[in-house]
């Protein structure tokens, strides 16, 4: 694992507690330790990545369920694109929809990979191991 | 009061009747009006001519005896002239004026009264005469004398002036009867033409009521039309908002139920995982100190936790294609339809071919009748729809024979009826509704399958307009009858597509 993979924060948009600790686990799985930040609510994720007082100069990755019980996660995917900041962020889309026109708009308002949450637990442990190998690869720039 | 269209017609034909009536009467009318003037005319002429020859018998019976005078004064036989010509045309003038009275209606009695005086008068003329001819001079003059001739010549003129008098009165009874006659005609006519007036304009004020009757009712009707394309509008509006809703909610769900879903099973792989290192444990205990090793935690580890797994597996899996499946038909139902023309025979046969290899397998053949027509309508849904029946009747073929699949199809108005026929397993009449709905299925579950087809095909088929029904017995075969219109309908207004995730 390199050094900059290491320093990256993951913040984890999900609702679903299950969902959020089964991605934790096949994460270590994948041999990702990197710091994971957990928000259910999109509210809480913003003020977090946007509110006041928000760490400067962290890099940060943001894996975003787009089912939430306060917002849709399209509303928060645009919110950080709009953001100078965070503009450079890697945002990955991990969620059960995988309706074409919803995917289309998640990249279309600049998510970096969009994943679908598959029932099939194989697939889907194999999807977040790609994820890992993925934050492994991926140079996430510091944000300025 | 009800006024409706026999009414009116019965009115009118009654008022045209009447109408009618009152014309024959008056032509009627008429006709014996000139009828009567013309036997009135002649009439007139027939009194004339009595009064004429009357006046002529009576001038040549004074013609005759002054003849008679001068001869018996001058015994000159010149003077007897007009008494011969008297006594020649008198037996001719004196019977035809006695018809013509009788035939004018006049008194018999009076005509032959004037024969017998004219005769009797004759006679005596003819006495003197031949007295004087004789030359007895004197007889004839004691005859003339006598006075008998005078009385004679008297009662003639009495006689002559009778018959005029009542030949006049009966012209002037005639006359009065043909004015009376024809006052009473005019009254009739008068009286007729006001009926006829009062018909024309009863008819016109029936002919106004009963066309405005129509125009209210016309009124009505375009008031009703109005109403009811609204109406049929609002609900078109209300069945697309239903639909709609509906959709909404099979999309929401799927994809709400999948979010537990994920945890259910990535849950069970995890727990299956954690069977793992407690077999190995297991094991071990079972190596070194198998006294601490019960049955009950052995089965737990060995059998009853790897068998509740497997059912919670199958049973998700299961799950997940259901859920897989509304997903699908929801999208399905959501997809915007594109009508273009199609030529129906041509893509049935194309069916048939792809479908050939599973034919083939299966030993059975295809028969597609000729006769479809051109349709306009969505090329994938109608592939669908087919695809499926045929799929199906491949799918649910008796074992027992060789399977035979008949297509035919044919117009129906705005419509194009197609039939697929099997001599399949057949259905069971209870199921024949059923089929049609999500998730169900008839007879032996031996076929793989989720119960999705047909309630797929139906969505279609009623999306384009149409329907599908079944009819099938048992053991005998099914044939799933698809409803289609020529053209499909267009497509309301529909919020589907801005389905929020």
């Amino acid at each position: 694992m390199n050094a900059a993979a290491q320093a990256v924060t993951i913040v984890m948009v999900e609702d679903d507690e299950g969902h959020a600790r089964l991605i934790e686990k096949n994460l270590k799985r994948a041999g990702v330790f990197n710091e994971v930040r957990h928000f259910l609510d999109g509210t809480s994720a913003l003020d977090f990545l946007v509110g006041q007082g928000r760490p400067e100069h962290r890099p940060l990755l943001v894996l975003l369920d787009l089912n939430l019980p306060d917002m849709s996660g399209f509303d928060i995917l645009a919110k950080l694109k709009a953001d100078p900041q965070l503009k450079p962020a890697p945002v990955i889309v991990l969620t059960t929809t995988d309706d074409e026109r919803e995917i289309r708009r998640c990249y279309e308002l600049g998510c970096s990979v969009y994943i679908t949450k598959p029932v099939n637990y194989e697939t889907f442990a194999q999807a977040v191991r790609q994820l890992g190998l993925f934050l492994a690869v991926i140079q996430v720039p510091p944000t300025p | 009061m009800p006024f409706n269209k026999t009414r009116f017609g019965r009115l009118s034909l009654l008022l045209m009747a009447i109408g009618f009536a009152a014309l024959l009467t008056t032509k009627v009318g008429m006709l014996w009006l000139v009828e009567e003037t013309r036997s009135f005319a002649t009439g007139v002429i027939t009194t004339q001519e009595i009064r004429t020859a009357a006046g002529r018998v009576l001038s040549l019976v004074q013609d005759a005896e002054t003849s008679q005078r001068g001869y018996l004064l001058t015994a000159e036989d010149a003077y007897l002239e007009p008494y011969r010509h008297a006594m020649t045309e008198l037996p001719r003038e004196i019977p035809a004026l006695v018809a013509s009275i009788i035939a004018d209606g006049g008194s018999e009695v009076a005509a032959r009264n004037l024969q017998r005086q004219v005769e009797a008068k004759l006679a005596e003329l003819a006495e003197t005469v031949a007295l004087g001819q004789a030359g007895d001079r004197e007889g004839a003059l004691a005859l003339v004398r006598t006075d008998r001739g005078r009385a004679e010549m008297d009662a003639i003129r009495q006689v002559v002036a009778g018959i005029e008098a009542r030949s006049l009165a009966r012209g002037r009874a005639r006359s009065e009867g043909l004015v009376s006659n024809g006052r009473l005609l005019l009254l009739g006519s008068a009286g007729a033409l006001l009926l006829m007036l009062a018909v024309t304009i009863g008819a016109g004020l029936l002919a106004r009521r009963y066309t405005q009757a129509l125009e209210t009712a016309q009124a009505e009707v375009v008031t009703a039309n109005a109403s009811l394309e609204a109406r049929v509008a609002e609900r078109t509006a209300a069945l697309a908002a239903a639909n709609d809703e509906v959709q909404r909610f099979a999309y929401i769900v799927s994809h709400d139920l999948r979010a537990p879903l994920v945890n259910v099973m990535g849950f069970t792989t995890e727990l299956e995982a954690a069977v793992e290192p407690l077999g190995a444990l297991l094991a071990a205990t079972e190596r070194e100190a198998p006294a601490l090793v019960t049955p009950e935690a052995r089965a737990a580890v060995l059998e009853d936790i790897p068998e509740a797994v497997g059912f919670i597996r199958s049973s998700t899996a299961r799950m997940d294609r259901l859920i897989n499946a509304i997903l699908r038909l929801s999208r399905e139902g959501r997809r915007l339809l594109h009508p273009e023309p199609i030529d129906f025979q041509a893509l049935l046969a194309g069916l048939v071919a792809t479908q050939q290899h599973q034919l083939d397998e299966a030993g059975a053949s295809v028969s597609l009748a000729p006769g479809l027509p051109r349709i306009h309508s969505d090329r994938l849904a109608v592939e669908q729809i087919f695809g499926n029946l045929i799929d199906n009747a491949v799918k649910y073929l008796d074992p027992a024979r060789p399977g035979r699949i008949a297509i035919r199809g044919r117009t129906s108005g705005s419509h194009v009826v197609v039939e697929v026929e099997d001599n399949g397993r057949g259905i069971d009449p209870r199921d024949h509704g059923r089929i049609f709905e999500l998730f169900r299925r008839s007879g032996r579950q031996d076929r793989p399958g989720e119960g999705i087809g047909l309630a797929h095909v139906r969505a279609l088929a009623r999306r384009l307009g149409g329907d599908v029904v079944c009819r099938s017995a048992p053991g005998h075969g099914s044939t799933f009858r698809v409803t289609l219109a020529l053209t499909a309908p267009a497509q309301p207004q529909s919020a589907a597509e801005d389905i929020p995730a």
